[in-house]
């Protein structure tokens, strides 16, 4: 079975055009990605909203304009050309010309997988503020802001541009958690401004040294990156690069956000969280150090491995000892970064690999957990697990993602985070075999607390006590399954599906073979001999 | 043609004067009295339009006393956008006279612009004090006690000056900003020399309220109306680094005499600045702190000794001279607290959004005109070595940031307080149509300065080459 999977998972060598690819495209569609839902969220916060009677409009401006923009991102997905190592759909006009700053968009395969991720999620965390009742107009151009300055981030091609929406992401999130967040919400929301700007600050710095150790002419990154610069300056910039991502991602030990902002944060800002803004820090590793610095990524991957290990063992035994069903889910949900740190760690091209389909796969995954634990307490009215249990007769559809869910987090198959999981082990097993164990490690205790959960909550005897319980509206629903069917059609078509007898593929190219574009160039300072 | 270039001053000035005559001798009806500020920002206005048009043309005046280049261009532009934006957005029912409060942003401006143009010492020196006198006049409208620190405050910053530009002129000779370069060059760093830099400097961060010199100016210019509050957070201080980026350029072939100190005053602006900002809660305390932080970064721009360090400075120059002058006159009265802006989103959305937005840019947060000019100076920083200067901008950075984030959350998420426990010192700015107008505009230029930045940018950049920087 596993041996199938690897297979499946296994790119289609040659690449064939998708039927019906082709009938939208636009030389500014990075940039629709970028200004569109700013657009919006500008044209929302003017719009009259006289005691709230406009809040349905507003709620489905905002799922519209997010189903525009998954539209725009599966048209641009299935036109992507696999297995083409340069950036695609780029956009190049300069803006600061003085200090050599463009705006340079672009995407390789790992940015088309985080784009569509960030679509997936920012439909999925519309859906999941359907109940917000107060201030909603805000609410949503904020949501509609964040997701524009993590699209921005992912699609940038210039250091000076991804430090710009690397930061910005952050201060809608913050005024989200602030101002819809439950009681310990200021708490939450201090704690995220202060780690990520901390990790901004590194960034910014990182950035700055790259550009200043590279003559200081330009922050584009086909220069800044693809300098050959001393060791001493790759290790520098590496550790910053390391701190932006540890604070983002969360990797232990700057991960003191997350528990706090996972449980206080309104559902929809917390699947945008976990889902998408965070998957961000995997993806700057990715780009500035294990693509760009090779030298400081040798030295550093042990670093990074351990920082897996622990990021995986420290949420797996938090998760063991807590309580409050929302503040499980937060450690369960840095459960899938470490492993996507781990395939960065490996520096073989299967560890890469797998670590690119984990930032998607992990992503989802994290979402749906810190999504369907939310909406349980939101639905049984507790949080307490002293006070959940015997819940899956009563909350059937909750009761099924959550376990699919909990299965999402341990990489079981038919599951698009199983061929992440075993191509990240796989890859890691081989050059990082003490951290891959620790990480298995983790997995395996982290696969005790989840099932610790599922028997807690869902199938141990129901509590008398416990206040009323309902099951999952229609809008919480959709947003839980369309996170899960993501996770299961990349499961079981990593590939994409075909037209039975031919390989023309069906109306997906296949996660596996977009991913491909690019990760062939990121891994090959560490492919053959010399590498090892 | 070559005359029309001092057009734009000479309107300042006359529009300031018949203000103030109009005032004194009671010219104006009442109605004709609130069309006074609707006046005054379209004077500033054309100025600005006239200032792009005929500001190209180089040439001196009055004997080299004045010298009209790129740079004077750049800082007379940004000084005269400023000062229309917050004639424009002030809340003109809290201002303590109209005539006097139309008048002195217009002279402090006019004094900017003196100092952007000067060509010699005299000319900086006099420019700034007309600047800093202006903020003394709406001190002492509202607070003649605080007028009279202020007085006190400024003057031993103008006794410093004085004196470090007297030494100046002793050592070298000379007292035009050229000349003076032109004799340094061939002259090593010495203590004769570092004694007038160092009082020059510290007569400068004085007047820009710098942290740790903000101590005597920073509380009496914030006594003030809010247009008071503006003057001198933003115009002033933006003066006192006009003089600063001259000199340091005059300066330039001592740079290794003043250096460390410039780097010791940026670090603690930009941490103080910040740090005090998070400390405090009033929303005008916290602006000026945030500008004070600001400013810090302005400085460090200037360690670099670089035409791309003095040319972000430059363009950073232009965003906090316009975010720092409106947003006291924005955030209008506000002597309550922050609960004075508690819910003004909801009341207020176009001065909330002004008000936001200028203090969002103070911060430095992305991707508004401030994050750019302070990445830009980021940039110089790292190029020209001074990575510890960078990791403490950043700190400073951070804290900002968190500062201004905490007045946002009380714009936007708290409830605004009820009719009957709003005071006087928490009263609603008045809406008008020209303050809206303003509000708006102040949105649209602190989002689009960096948007835009390219030609904005490359006019700052040739602003330093003009001081001939390389």
């Amino acid at each position: 079975m596993i041996l199938s999977a690897i297979l499946a998972a296994s790119p289609t060598p040659t690449p064939v055009s998708v039927p019906g690819s082709g009938i939208f495209s636009s030389p500014l569609l990075l940039s629709l990605t970028i200004w569109m839902p700013v657009a919006v969220a500008a044209a929302l916060s003017v719009m009259p909203n006289p005691r709230g009677r406009y809040d349905v409009l507003i709620k489905q401006i905002a799922f519209f304009t997010n189903l525009g923009l998954l539209f725009v991102l599966f048209v641009a997905y299935n036109q992507f050309q696999s297995f083409v190592p340069t950036m695609q759909y780029e956009e190049k006009v300069p803006w600061l010309a003085a200090v050599g700053v463009t705006y340079h968009l672009g995407v390789d395969g790992p940015g088309m997988l985080m784009l569509i991720l960030s679509g997936l999620i920012g439909i999925a965390s519309v859906l999941a503020s359907l109940g917000i009742r107060e201030r909603v107009r805000p609410y949503f151009a904020l949501l509609l802001l964040a997701q524009a300055a993590v699209n921005g981030a992912i699609v940038a091609h210039d250091m000076f541009i991804l430090v710009l929406f690397w930061g910005a992401a952050a201060i809608p999130l913050a005024l989200l958690v602030f101002g819809w967040g439950g009681p310990r919400s200021q708490v939450a929301g201090w704690r995220l401004i202060g780690y990520w700007g901390l990790g901004t600050a590194a960034l910014a710095v990182g950035a700055m040294t790259l550009y200043a150790a590279t003559g200081g002419t330009s922050f584009d990154m086909d220069v800044v990156l693809k300098a050959t610069l001393s060791p001493r300056i790759q290790m520098a910039v590496g550790l910053l690069m390391i701190v932006a991502a540890a604070t983002r991602l969360p990797l232990f030990p700057l991960h003191g956000w997350i528990r706090d902002v996972c449980a206080e944060a309104p559902i929809g800002v917390s699947v945008v969280v976990t889902g998408a803004a965070s998957r961000l820090g995997a993806f700057l590793l990715l780009r500035t150090l294990i693509a760009a610095e090779p030298v400081a990524a040798h030295i550093l991957g042990p670093l990074l491995a351990a920082l897996a290990a622990l990021t995986v063992g420290y949420g797996a035994v938090a998760a063991l000892r807590t309580v409050d069903i929302r503040q499980v889910s937060a450690y369960l949900a840095m459960i899938p970064g470490g492993v996507t740190v781990l395939g960065l760690a490996a520096l073989s091209p299967l560890g890469i690999a797998g670590s690119v389909l984990s930032l998607f796969a992990g992503g989802l995954a994290a979402a749906l957990i810190v999504g369907a634990c939310a909406t349980i307490s939101e639905r049984a009215q507790s949080r307490s697990l002293l006070v959940l249990s015997g819940l899956a007769p009563r909350m059937p559809n909750l009761a099924w993602l959550l376990i699919a869910a909990a299965l999402a987090i341990l990489g079981v198959p038919i599951l698009a985070t199983f061929p992440a999981e075993l191509m990240t082990f796989f890859g890691a097993f081989k050059t990082q075999p003490i951290g891959a164990f620790a990480v298995a490690l983790g997995l395996a205790v982290g696969a005790v607390a989840l099932a610790t959960l599922l028997r807690r909550i869902l199938f141990g005897p129901p509590n008398p006590d416990a206040p009323g319980v309902s099951d999952s509206s229609l809008g919480e629903t959709w947003y839980l399954a369309l996170l899960a069917g993501g996770l299961l059609w990349v499961g079981v078509f990593p590939g994409g599906p075909t037209i039975p007898g031919t390989a023309t593929p069906l109306f997906d190219p296949g996660m596996v073979n977009v991913m491909a574009a690019g990760i062939s160039e990121i891994a090959s300072p560490y492919t053959g001999p010399s590498a090892q | 043609m070559r005359n029309a270039v001092l057009v734009p001053d000479a309107l300042i000035v006359a529009a300031a004067v018949l203000a103030l005559l109009a005032g004194r001798f009671s010219w104006l009806s009442a109605s004709s009295r609130r069309r006074l500020p609707a006046l005054a920002a379209a004077v500033a206005v054309v100025a600005f339009g006239l200032e792009l048009w005929v500001g190209a043309t180089l040439s001196t005046y009055f004997g080299g006393a004045l010298v009209q280049d790129r740079f004077a261009l750049f800082a007379k532009a940004a000084v005269l956008l400023a000062a229309a934006l917050a004639i424009a957005t002030a809340d003109w029912t809290t201002e303590d006279s109209i005539p006097i409060g139309v008048a002195m942003p217009l002279l402090a401006a006019f004094g900017v612009m003196v100092a952007a143009s000067a060509g010699d010492l005299v000319a900086l020196w006099a420019g700034l004090e007309l600047a800093a006198a202006a903020g003394v006049v709406m001190v002492s409208l509202r607070r003649p006690d605080l007028a009279l620190r202020s007085l006190l405050a400024g003057g031993l910053a103008s006794a410093l000056l004085l004196m470090g530009i007297a030494y100046l002129y002793a050592t070298t000779g000379n007292q035009d900003i050229a000349a003076i370069r032109a004799v340094l060059l061939g002259s090593a760093p010495s203590v004769a020399l570092a004694i007038p830099v160092v009082l020059l400097l510290s007569g400068l961060a004085m007047r820009a309220s710098l942290v740790p010199f903000q101590v005597a100016g920073l509380p009496a210019g914030l006594g003030a109306s809010p247009l008071g509050s503006g003057l001198a957070v933003g115009l002033i201080a933006a003066g006192a680094v006009i003089v600063a980026i001259k000199l340091g350029a005059a300066l330039l072939p001592i740079s290794a005499v003043y250096s460390p100190y410039l780097e010791v005053l940026a670090a603690i602006a930009m941490v103080g600045g910040g740090a005090a900002a998070l400390a405090v809660r009033a929303p005008r305390t916290r602006l000026a702190y945030l500008a004070a932080g600001q400013v810090g970064w302005l400085v460090a721009g200037l360690v670099t000794h670089y035409r791309t360090g003095v040319g972000a400075s430059l363009f950073l120059l232009g965003a906090f001279v316009v975010a720092a002058t409106c947003g006291p006159a924005v955030l209008g009265r506000a002597e309550g607290g922050e609960a004075a802006i508690a819910g003004l989103g909801a009341l207020r959305p176009a001065r909330a959004a002004a008000l936001a937005l200028a203090m969002l840019s103070l911060a430095g947060a992305p991707p508004l005109a401030g994050a750019f000019g302070e990445l830009a100076v980021a940039a110089a920083l790292a190029q020209s070595g001074h990575f510890a200067l960078l990791a403490l901008g950043a700190l400073g950075w951070i804290l900002g940031i968190a500062a201004a984030l905490g007045t946002l959350r009380t714009i936007y998420l708290q409830s605004p307080l009820e009719e009957g426990r709003r005071g006087a010192s928490a009263a609603l700015p008045l809406l008008t149509r020209l303050s809206s107008m303003g509000a708006v505009a102040l949105c649209f230029v602190i989002v689009a300065y960096g948007l835009l930045g390219n030609p904005i940018m490359g006019l700052a950049d040739q602003g330093a080459q003009a001081l001939g920087l390389r």
